[in-house]
């Protein structure tokens, strides 16, 4: 083996320019096939965390009919089962939020408008999507205020300032009518216009009483320590629940179409990478196929003296392996630490791109992501196709007929 | 003497051209341990084609060759790479050496390729190379060499591992005069103090002049089998 060995490696560098092009090709590949992976992961990343924060959350706990029929009459009831559950899995669940929320009319003197009315506790939204650093003027609710604060538009639509009231009028629990006359606190400012011209904020309880369904929520959102958990978890705090009434939905579950085109969009990278890897792919074919032709003779003469096919196949697949793991080590080796530069050091976003993400909801930067699994499917990708590939000079040297290839 | 290779009506009919060629026919010749002998004949008579079959790198159409007393006419491909390691050391035209292994290496491999003790193989790498005149080349490739010297370093090979026999195919075609009886004369050497039996074919009537025995091939039949007093 060790014999098979050296002399495949220095088969390589009998032509040391033509090796040296041909890793060169796959470094490049892998280089380019690094950063592209890293720079859309990193935008992944960028939009899941944005959707877990300001959406969604990890893990959330419902009513089972809501996620299909979100109305207040699928409040699910906020009580010692739900607590209880919720304790046992303590150590995995870093803060919840609860929410009770629904669709409103709210109204000043004669001008109506939809709006969507949020109960929630200040300090636990803020805890998970900074609702704080939104607020623009006056001031926010604590749990046990009861006055709103509203988004920007909604306040533009209806012309209230700061100590206006405004009327709300919605559908509460079982067609009860939910009503009541507040004071606008404060005006909060939302990049995405759906959220800044519907958005009205209360505090949990006052929400309760208002929509008639005390002692219950919406949704209960789990934020969690690691997030690859959450289906696991799921599964772990739906058994302590009773599924006739409550239900686990993650964050993937909530937000189907997001991930569907996220799905589409890896799927993307993916045929771009392909195809990089395809081309070195038939870099290193073309480099085999020379060297073994070149060599015929020389395989011949090994044959002809008592070194087995086998063993004569293993020498050339060793050399391909041999240029493609250089070529993906190398690879590797220059693509690391360019997207950790931009990793560590994200691209500022010019002018109009930047307004767009803001608009978004995400950071004016383009962000890289140092996913470890990127790097091993780069890895893994030119190891299966540096074994393919080298299957070529192996078939061939089985069928070779050693006494003419000795003669040429 | 020993008996190291036998053949009985030995014939090799190639089919794969427009007309057959019976490239051997019924060669019946028997080779004794220590021998010396020199296939001779005109271009076409059959010297390669006999020195495959003999070599197990062909097979007869019809025939035997026994060496140790099994046929390896009716060998499988695979057994005769693990028959051909052991038992014979092969000395080709030109090309013998491994471009990327050193005259030391190259002269380990058959060594090498037996699982022979390291210490042991070195040593015996070591002594062909001083025998056949090479000892200053030991860590040198085989491009660094001459003609000549390559050719001697692919005799070194074939003897390092002692085989039961050594068969050359115009060891000396592609070399100078002076290189040539140089190599024969080490050949000649090697054959006496090893008692290595040694079958070479060669065109070089000064060459034929060293062998002992000469068999003259004509159209793939023995024409001659003649023995020859030399010192
Ligand atoms: N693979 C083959 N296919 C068909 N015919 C072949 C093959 N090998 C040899 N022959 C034929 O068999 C005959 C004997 O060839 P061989 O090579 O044994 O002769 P030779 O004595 O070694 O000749 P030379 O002195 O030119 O090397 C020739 O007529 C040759 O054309
Ligand atoms: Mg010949």
């Amino acid at each position: 083996m060790k014999t098979l060995l050296t002399l495949a490696w220095r088969n390589l560098w009998r032509k040391k320019r033509r090796t040296f092009i041909t890793v060169s090709s796959v470094m490049f590949a892998v280089v380019l096939a690094i950063v592209l992976m890293s720079m859309v992961n990193g935008m992944k990343q960028q939009m899941i965390d944005s959707i877990i924060s300001n959406i969604s959350g990890h893990l959330q706990i419902q009513d089972v009919l809501y996620h299909d029929e979100p109305t207040m009459d699928h409040a699910m009831e906020y009580g010692k089962e739900v607590q209880d559950a919720v304790a046992a899995h303590d150590e995995f669940i870093e803060y919840t939020v609860p929410r009770i929320e629904g669709f409103c009319l709210a109204s000043k003197e004669l001008s109506t408008r939809g709006v969507y009315l949020m109960g929630v506790l200040p300090e636990k939204e803020d805890r998970m999507n900074n609702l704080l650093s939104r607020l623009k003027e006056g001031r926010m609710f604590t749990a046990e205020d009861d006055f709103v604060v509203i988004a920007r538009g909604v306040a533009n639509q209806l012309n209230l300032s700061v100590g206006d009231t405004i009327v709300l009028l919605g559908q509460g629990f079982q067609g009860m009518t939910a009503a009541g006359t507040y004071q606008v606190g404060g005006i909060l400012e939302f990049p995405l216009p759906e959220q800044n011209n519907t958005l009205v904020y209360m505090p949990l309880q006052e929400a309760q009483h208002f929509f008639a369904a005390p002692g219950r929520l919406n949704s209960l959102i789990l934020m969690l320590s690691d997030v690859s958990m959450a289906d696991h978890l799921a599964g772990s705090i739906q058994e302590e629940l009773d599924d006739e009434w409550y239900t686990l939905k993650t964050w993937e579950e909530l937000m189907p179409d997001k991930v569907a085109a996220f799905e589409a969009r890896d799927a993307q990278v993916r045929v771009f990478a392909w195809v990089l890897y395809i081309v070195a792919g038939f870099g290193i074919f073309g480099t085999i196929i020379t060297m073994m032709y070149e060599r015929l003779r020389e395989f011949g003469i090994l044959l002809s003296i008592g070194l087995k096919r086998s063993q004569l196949a293993g020498i050339c697949m060793l050399e391909t392996l041999f240029i493609s793991i250089i070529g993906v080590i190398a690879g590797v080796f220059v693509g690391f630490p360019i997207v950790y530069w931009f990793y560590a050091n994200p691209i500022q976003l010019a002018d109009d791109l930047a307004e767009v993400m803001i608009d978004f909801g995400l950071e004016p930067f383009m962000s890289f992501s140092i996913a470890s699994d990127i790097f091993v499917y780069q890895v893994l990708t030119i190891f299966i196709i540096a074994l393919v590939v080298g299957l070529y000079p192996v078939r061939k040297l089985f069928r070779l007929d050693m006494i003419s290839a000795a003669r040429k | 003497m020993k008996t190291v290779i036998k053949t009985s009506e030995l014939s090799k009919v190639y089919t794969n051209t427009a007309v057959p060629v019976h490239a051997l026919k019924n060669v019946n010749l028997e080779f004794k341990e220590g021998e010396f002998t020199a296939i001779v004949g005109p271009s076409g008579s059959g010297k390669t084609t006999f020195l495959n079959v003999i070599g197990g790198l062909d097979k007869p159409t019809e025939g035997h060759v026994v060496i140790d007393d099994v046929d390896i006419a009716t060998m499988k491909e695979s057994q005769l790479f693990d028959f051909r390691l052991r038992h014979i050391g092969f000395v080709f035209q030109a090309y013998n050496l491994i471009p990327v292994l050193t005259a030391m290496e190259n002269v380990s491999f058959i060594m090498l390729l037996q699982k022979k003790e390291k210490k042991e193989m070195q040593r015996r790498a070591k002594e062909m190379l001083e025998q056949v005149g090479l000892s200053d080349k030991l860590d040198v490739r085989p491009s660094q060499l001459s003609g000549g010297q390559q050719q001697r370093v692919a005799v070194a090979r074939a003897l390092a591992s002692k085989p039961d026999f050594v068969l050359a195919d115009e060891p000396t075609a592609n070399l100078d005069t002076e290189s040539a009886f140089n190599l024969l004369d080490i050949m000649l050497r090697l054959n006496r103090e090893e008692n290595i039996t040694l079958i070479f074919s060669t065109h070089d009537q000064r060459v034929i002049e060293k062998a002992r025995r000469v068999i003259t091939l004509v159209d793939g039949a023995v024409d001659k089998d003649e023995y020859f007093e030399r010192n």
